[in-house]
């Protein structure tokens, strides 16, 4: 019986000093830093389209290196709210710059980040996307990223708008 | 051994629709010599095999989400996909005992205990980010049949020998499988400054010119 009962003790201290040793290591956590971003400036303007372009730094403030497997960029522009322009949302890793809306898996250690750039091409319904973009509406955005770490993979989305404001400015110029 | 000579060979993106043999027999056709030896990729080899998963289509067990906090965060087995992953090629009980033997040892002194225990998936498992795209989001196995491939590959191409070698930039030079008459260890040393490069160089392949020549001059 005192045999058994030491066996017990001994196996409860193992699994709680492996608990207490997950505990204590972490995980990754990201996050895209939207509230830094930059302004949209456009970047390219033809007669029927324009390029908007954006930096957003994100960071890895967990304890442990973590993957971004998968990043991409959701736009949000319902036809119901403004249907004058077709929007195609990309992003890559400014370490990495390519245009074919594909994002490498990378590894960011803990502590450190990078910056994804953003880049929204909008065209013009009509023809002419300085008329067209005359009376946009604010954008919403969700940049949504798959990341792993010790943990299963999590699947995050983080809000930013594209405002009138930095549209309009093609319709005035 | 300084007389022999590396010769990387660039190819496209290989991927698992392709027939191995058929694509090397392609690209070094012309190049070879019954002097030489030509070296592939394990992890190249292994995406031809088809050998490869998501990590969405793996179920991390209880196991592998509490050991691979014990590995390493460089390691492909750090994450609870990888580590399930090469549990399901090798055993998760296997790998549960290799790892308990590999703390007990490394507390003695000895390292590398786990790894010998485990199996070869262990060491040859290439985590998310591992290979280039489209399978950095893969997790890539370590090939089958590397000896049967490397006979093959030493017959149809009427060289001297041919091996599938797992090399990286950290000095980690590992021969997974070797055709007759290769000495495993010599073309090891060969492969150790990664003739193969990074993924984005595009060389799997690398011909080593006049081994023969090269390890005979040594013995002599």
């Amino acid at each position: 019986m005192i045999v058994l009962k030491v066996l017990l003790i001994l196996v409860v201290l193992v699994t709680l000093s492996v608990w207490l040793y997950i505990k204590a290591k972490g995980d990754c956590r990201f996050e895209f830093l939207v509230e830094e971003r930059t302004a949209f400036v456009p970047v390219e303007i033809k007669d029927n389209y324009v390029v908007f372009s954006c930096r957003v730094p994100f960071v890895n403030r967990g304890t442990q290196d973590g993957t971004l497997i998968d990043v991409h960029l959701r736009t949000l522009l319902p036809k119901e709210y403004y249907d004058k322009v077709d929007v195609d949302g990309r992003m890559h890793d400014a370490n990495d710059p390519r245009g074919d809306h594909y994002w490498e898996s990378v590894i960011i250690p803990y502590n450190t980040g990078g910056t994804a750039v953003l880049n929204i091409k909008l065209t013009a319904t009509s023809g002419d996307i300085r008329a067209d973009l005359a009376e946009m509406v604010d954008m919403p955005m969700y940049i949504v990223y798959e990341a792993v770490g010790r943990r299963p993979i999590v699947v995050y989305k983080d809000y930013l708008v594209m405002t009138q404001e930095e549209t309009r400015v093609v319709a005035q110029g | 051994m300084e007389n022999f000579e590396l010769l990387p060979v660039k190819t496209r993106i290989l991927t698992h629709r392709d027939d191995i043999i058929k694509v090397i027999e392609s690209y070094v056709n012309g190049k070879l010599t019954d002097q030489d030896v030509i070296c592939v990729a394990e992890s190249v080899v292994a995406i031809t095999q088809n050998r490869i998963v998501r990590p969405q289509q793996i179920k991390p067990g209880f196991l592998a989400r509490t050991m691979c906090y014990f590995v390493p965060q460089k390691g492909s087995l750090s994450s609870c996909y990888g580590m399930q992953a090469a549990m399901n090629m090798e055993g998760e009980w296997r790998f549960f005992f290799a790892m308990l033997c590999g703390m007990v040892a490394k507390l003695l002194g000895k390292s590398g205990v786990f790894y010998d225990l485990a199996g070869p998936q262990a060491a040859l498992i290439d985590d998310v980010t591992g290979t280039m795209p489209p399978y950095d989001k893969h997790i890539v196995y370590g090939p089958s049949n590397a000896n049967q491939l490397a006979e093959e590959l030493k017959k149809r191409l009427g060289c001297f020998g041919a091996v599938v070698a797992d090399v990286n930039d950290l000095k980690r030079s590992l021969i997974v499988g070797a055709s007759t008459g290769v000495d495993k260890d010599k073309v090891a040393y060969m492969l150790l400054h990664n003739p193969f490069g990074n993924a984005s160089q595009k060389t799997p392949i690398v011909v080593i010119k006049n081994y023969l020549g090269a390890v005979e001059k040594q013995v002599g």
